[in-house]
């Protein structure tokens, strides 16, 4: 299984190459936001919405592409007055990157593709989780899955 | 398993169903009426007359370290690729029926359209909960009728619900929940 620290080390990684580039979100195409890295540590957003929304924005693009038979999609790029969202695919992710308007665009694709290769791979291993989960995780699992069913009961 | 970098399990619930049929009603009424569930924020994809276009989305637990990610979809027929794309990765669902006689035809084809998204997987791999909505409707469909147009046997949970009121809807919420947690025990 992959560590989840291998995301926040390749987030971290883009961050840093761009100056003004302000968070970079890693999400599944279900919507769960798997890894997260910010440039201020203080930057209040709610990161499970934003996850959620950038996965959806870029599955929905992609039906879009199928529908009109246009190939797949690489990126989706969003301009507002004070920024850009921009959301890539990385196999079975999203790597999305919001960053202040002026930009270096360019580099901040270049980033994105590079990454994402590596990003994809280490993704492959973490969803990969099931069969090869050690029977101390499984426990820990299913520890987790009892309490909540209790906790369920008393709602 | 779905888990974020903290190593919680997440688990994603969506409630799906006709257009106006009470979806984002119910959502809203667990998200401000439910005490013992902690949420996070209510994210809402909707358009100015408060019809949702793509999604509304809650994260919700009931303590400890499972985590439900609740959506409903936008329910007017146009946004059928929208709801595809919230399907993605569903561990349960909540499909939210309208007993008002002039939805039959809605009902029938929202959930025929959910087989077709699912296929096999639907009741299978993926539980299901029925919940049978606006039930203080004078002239609201029977139970038996409902049941009959949506082609379900006894193996589905029914709840008979009033969304507005918050009628029904946290039970159907639990039993849905349960559903999943206990599929992923068990699986």
């Amino acid at each position: 299984m992959s560590e989840p620290k291998v995301f926040d080390k390749i987030l971290t990684d883009i961050i840093r190459q761009e100056k003004g580039i302000r968070k970079v979100i890693l999400v599944d195409k279900t919507g769960l936001t798997i890894a997260n890295v910010s440039k201020l540590s203080y930057y209040p957003v709610d990161v499970d919405s934003i996850g959620a929304i950038a996965s959806a924005v870029f599955c929905a693009s992609e039906e879009q592409g199928k529908n009109l038979q246009i190939g797949e999609l690489e990126i989706v790029t969003s301009e507002f007055s004070e920024g850009k969202i921009f959301a890539s695919a990385c196999g079975k992710g999203v790597l999305c990157v919001v960053s202040e308007a002026e930009v270096n665009i360019g580099l901040i694709r270049l980033l994105m593709k590079k990454q994402g290769v590596q990003l994809a791979e280490e993704l492959d291993k973490f969803l990969a989780v099931e069969p090869s989960t050690p029977a101390k995780d499984r426990e820990l699992d299913e520890e987790d899955l009892k309490s909540a069913l209790a906790e369920l009961e008393r709602v | 398993m779905r888990k974020d970098d903290r190593g919680r399990i997440h688990l994603k619930l969506v409630f799906y169903g006709p257009s106006l049929g009470g979806k984002t009603t119910a959502l809203r009424w667990l998200y401000g009426k439910v005490e013992g569930l902690q949420k996070g924020e209510f994210t809402a994809i909707e358009d100015e007359t408060n019809r949702t276009l793509f999604f509304d989305y809650v994260p919700m637990s009931a303590g400890g370290r499972v985590l439900f990610d609740v959506f409903t979809v936008a329910g007017q027929k146009r946004h059928r690729h929208q709801r595809k794309v919230v399907l993605q990765g569903t561990d349960g669902l909540l499909f939210v029926a309208d007993s008002s006689p002039d939805q039959r035809d809605e009902n029938v084809e929202s959930f025929e359209e959910l087989k077709l998204f699912l296929g096999d997987a639907l009741g299978r791999e993926i539980p299901i909960v029925v919940m049978l909505n606006k039930r203080d409707l004078p002239n609201r469909m029977s139970r038996d009728e409902m049941l009959d147009l949506l082609g379900l046997g006894g193996n589905v949970p029914i709840y008979e619900t009033i969304a507005i009121q918050g009628v029904g809807v946290k039970r159907a919420f639990q039993a849905i929940a349960r559903e999943v947690i206990l599929k992923r025990m068990y699986k």
